[in-house]
C-alpha cells in the first residue's frame, strides 16, 4: 500500500509532462514548397510552439492521409475544392474568430469565396490562377488563349501541368462547357480537343514546369501563376496571360480538422500567418495572390507590378474548381488512353 | 546467387540436424517478424483492397467486387503493361551489353586496383537518386552539356533534342540501374579460375569459343542475378519517367502512382499492385531456375 501513492506520483507527474509539452506542439500539414523556414522559426521563437511539418505534393495525397487517421493533425492546407468536400463531410472544424483579430487583413472579397459562402471554416492563405506563359523572344505570334497555343506549329515546344483535371478544364473551357461538368458526355466532347493537344506537347510538369522554360526546351507553358511570377522574375520576357476562354482562380486556405489535438496553437498560427510583416515573406519567396491587403502595401512596386502574381482585372473569365468526386478516375482513365495511344 | 548459397546452407544443416532448434527459430525471428511486418502484411493489405470499392474521395470501402480486375483487361493498360516490359527489357539488356565488359575488366583487375574501381562504383550512391535524375536534366536539356560539347566539336551541328524523349528515360534507367548489373556478375567473374581460360585455350579454343563455353557459362548466374535486379525495379520506376521522359508517355509505375495521387482509386491502384506483383513472381522463378540451373554443378 506504502508504494501506491509514490506511483501514482510519478503517473501524475508523467501526464502533467506529456499535456504541458503536448501544448506546446502544433502538427502542419501543408504543400511542400509554400510555407518559407523563416514563418515556421519565427513562430516558434516568439510562442514557444514547436512546429511539426509534414508536406504533401496534392490536394489527394494530403486528403488521402487525413483520412486514413494516423497522425491527427492540427493545420491543413487545402485548396478551396479540397475544402468544400472536408467541410461537407465535417472534417473541418469552425473557426473560433475571436481568435484571429488579424483576419481584418484579408480583402474581403476572398473570404466568401464557394468553398466556404460565411468564412466560418477556412482563412484564405495564398491565391492564383493557371495561365499562358510565352517566351516572347522566340514566339512572335500574339497569344491570348488556349487555341493559340496548341497550333502544329508549336509542336514540341509547350510545357503544362501534369495534372489531368486542368488539362479536361482547358479542352471545356475551350469548348464553351462548364468546367465542373465533368460528365461522361463532356468527356466525349473533349476528348479530340485533347488528343490533338497530346501530340504538341513536350513536357508535362506540376511540380516545376519552370525549369523546361527556363532551360530553353519548351517556349510556351500553361502553369501555375506563382512559377509564371518567378519565371517574370528571372527574365521579363516570359509575359503572363489569362487565357480568353476562362481560366482557373484558386485559393488555397488553411483549416483545422475536427480531430485537431492542439486547435489553440494553430489558431495562433493562423493568426501569426495573417500578419502583414509575416505575410509578406510568404509572397517574397512564393509570389502567388496574396489575399491579405495589409501585406500588400508591404510589397514593393515591382512586386506589385508582376503581371503573374497580380493579373490586369480586364474582365476575363474566372473560374472556381468544385470537387468531382469519383470522376476524377474517369478523367484519368480518358489522359492515361490519350497519353499512351501516342 | 544468394538463391543457391541458401539452398545449400539449408541442406547442409539438414543432413547433420534433423530439426531446427528454438536457437535456429530465434536466430531466424527478425527476418520471419521483417518479413511479416514489410512484406507479407502489406501483400495481404494490397490484395484485400484490390477487391473493394471506393468512396468518392478515393478511400476504400469493404464491398467485394471484381471491377478492378476486370478493368486492367482494358487494352489501355494491357498496353501499358506491355510497354513498361519492353522499356525494362531494353535497359537490362543494354545494361548486361555495358556491364559485363566493365564488370569483367574490374574481377580480372589487380587486387589493389580492383578496390579501387569497385569504390568508384560506389561513389553515385552517396548522393540522392533524384538529384542525380536531375544532374541528367543538365547534361541533356537543349542548351546543356552535351549539345554545347556536340557544338564545341562541329559548329555546324544543330541541337540535339534528346530531353523528354523516350531516349532520356532509357539513359536514365540504364545509368540508374547499371551497378545492380555489374556488382554481381562481377562476384561471378572474380571466383572464376583463370586457369580453365588457360585450359581452353590450350587445347586450341578461339576467343570466341573461350567465352561461349567457358567465361558464359560459368558468369551466367551473375548474369541472371543482376538481370533479375535490374529488370524487376525497372518496370516500377516512375520517377525517372516524369523528370527525363517529361510525362509523356505513361508505364506502369506512372499509372498506380496516379490512382493514388489523382485519380482517388486506390482499389484500382492496388489490383494493378497486385497483377504487377504477379508477373514479378512470374520473372523472378523462370530467373532464379536459370541461376540455380547455371550454378548448381558448383
Amino acid at each position: 500500500m506504502s508504494a501506491f501513492p509514490r506511483w501514482s506520483l510519478w503517473l501524475a507527474l508523467l501526464v502533467v509532462a506529456f499535456s504541458a509539452r503536448a501544448a506546446d506542439e502544433l502538427n502542419l500539414f501543408g504543400w511542400s514548397e509554400y510555407v518559407p523556414q523563416p514563418v515556421l522559426d519565427g513562430f516558434t521563437k516568439e510562442t514557444g510552439i514547436r512546429v511539426n511539418f509534414e508536406t504533401y505534393a496534392s490536394n489527394e495525397e494530403m486528403l488521402s492521409k487525413l483520412l486514413a487517421g494516423g497522425r491527427h493533425y492540427d493545420l491543413i492546407q487545402p485548396s478551396d475544392y479540397a475544402a468544400e468536400v472536408l467541410i461537407r463531410r465535417k472534417l473541418i472544424a469552425p473557426l473560433d474568430r475571436a481568435k484571429l483579430p488579424n483576419l481584418k487583413n484579408i480583402d474581403p472579397a476572398f473570404r466568401h469565396r464557394p468553398h466556404d459562402p460565411e468564412g466560418r471554416f477556412t482563412v484564405p492563405y495564398m491565391s492564383g490562377t493557371v495561365g499562358i506563359v510565352v517566351n516572347t523572344d522566340k514566339v512572335k505570334d500574339p497569344i491570348v488563349g488556349y487555341r493559340d497555343i496548341f497550333q502544329p506549329k508549336f509542336k514540341d515546344r509547350i510545357v503544362v501541368l501534369n495534372d489531368n483535371r486542368e488539362i479536361v478544364s482547358w479542352a471545356l473551357d475551350t469548348l464553351g462547357l462548364p468546367v465542373n461538368d465533368v460528365t461522361r458526355e463532356n468527356l466525349a466532347k473533349a476528348r479530340p480537343v485533347i488528343a490533338q493537344w497530346i501530340q504538341l506537347i513536350k513536357v508535362f510538369d506540376s511540380d516545376s514546369p519552370k525549369t523546361a522554360l527556363l532551360n530553353g526546351d519548351v517556349d510556351l507553358g500553361i502553369v501555375w501563376s506563382g512559377e509564371a511570377a518567378l519565371l517574370w522574375n528571372e527574365d521579363h520576357k516570359f509575359r503572363y496571360i489569362l487565357p480568353a476562354e476562362g481560366a482557373h482562380q484558386f485559393v488555397d486556405v488553411l483549416a483545422i480538422p475536427a480531430n485537431a489535438e492542439h486547435p489553440d496553437a494553430a489558431h495562433a498560427f493562423i493568426n501569426y500567418i495573417l500578419r502583414p510583416e509575416v505575410s509578406v515573406l510568404i509572397s517574397k519567396a512564393f509570389p502567388y495572390t496574396n489575399p491579405n491587403l495589409a501585406a500588400r502595401n508591404l510589397l514593393t512596386p515591382v512586386q506589385l507590378a508582376n503581371p503573374a502574381s497580380y493579373p490586369p482585372a480586364d474582365g476575363k473569365k474566372l473560374e472556381v474548381f468544385h470537387d468531382i468526386g469519383r470522376a476524377a478516375a474517369e478523367i484519368d482513365r480518358l489522359m492515361t488512353d490519350l497519353k499512351s495511344s501516342k | 546467387m544468394s538463391g543457391t548459397t541458401a539452398g545449400t546452407s539449408v541442406a547442409a544443416s539438414g543432413t547433420h540436424q534433423p530439426r531446427a532448434s528454438l536457437r535456429s527459430w530465434l536466430l531466424l525471428a527478425p527476418t520471419i517478424a521483417w518479413l511479416v511486418i514489410f512484406v507479407i502484411a502489406p501483400t495481404a493489405i494490397l490484395l484485400v483492397y484490390s477487391f473493394c470499392d471506393r468512396d468518392e474521395l478515393g478511400s476504400v470501402v469493404y464491398s467485394f467486387t471484381l471491377d478492378n480486375y476486370r478493368r486492367i483487361l482494358d487494352p489501355i493498360y494491357a498496353r501499358i503493361f506491355w510497354r513498361s516490359i519492353a522499356y525494362a527489357a531494353i535497359s537490362t539488356a543494354l545494361c548486361v551489353v555495358i556491364g559485363f565488359p566493365v564488370a569483367y575488366c574490374i574481377g580480372r583487375a589487380r587486387e589493389a586496383v580492383r578496390q579501387r574501381l569497385l569504390l568508384l562504383l560506389m561513389v553515385p550512391f552517396w548522393t540522392s537518386f533524384l538529384i542525380r535524375t536531375y544532374a541528367w536534366i543538365t547534361i541533356l536539356k537543349q542548351e546543356g552539356l552535351l549539345n554545347s560539347l556536340i557544338h564545341a566539336f562541329v559548329t555546324t551541328a544543330a541541337p540535339f533534342d534528346l530531353l523528354y524523349t523516350p531516349t532520356a528515360v532509357m539513359i536514365g534507367l540504364v545509368y540508374a540501374y547499371l551497378p545492380f548489373m555489374i556488382l554481381p556478375i562481377y562476384g561471378s567473374v572474380e571466383k572464376l579460375d583463370g586457369s580453365l581460360i588457360e585450359a581452353a585455350h590450350d587445347l586450341g579454343a578461339g576467343p570466341l569459343r573461350v567465352f561461349s563455353t567457358v567465361i558464359f557459362p560459368l558468369t551466367s548466374p551473375g548474369i541472371a542475378a543482376g538481370t533479375l535486379l535490374v529488370f524487376v525495379p525497372a518496370i516500377g520506376m516512375f520517377a525517372i519517367t516524369d523528370l527525363l521522359g517529361g510525362a509523356r508517355v505513361p508505364l506502369i509505375g506512372n499509372v498506380i502512382q496516379n490512382q493514388f495521387m489523382q485519380a482517388r482509386d486506390w482499389p484500382f491502384g492496388a489490383a494493378l499492385g497486385v497483377v504487377f506483383l504477379a508477373l514479378f513472381a512470374v520473372a523472378y522463378v523462370l530467373l532464379q531456375g536459370r541461376a540455380t540451373r547455371g550454378g548448381g554443378p558448383a
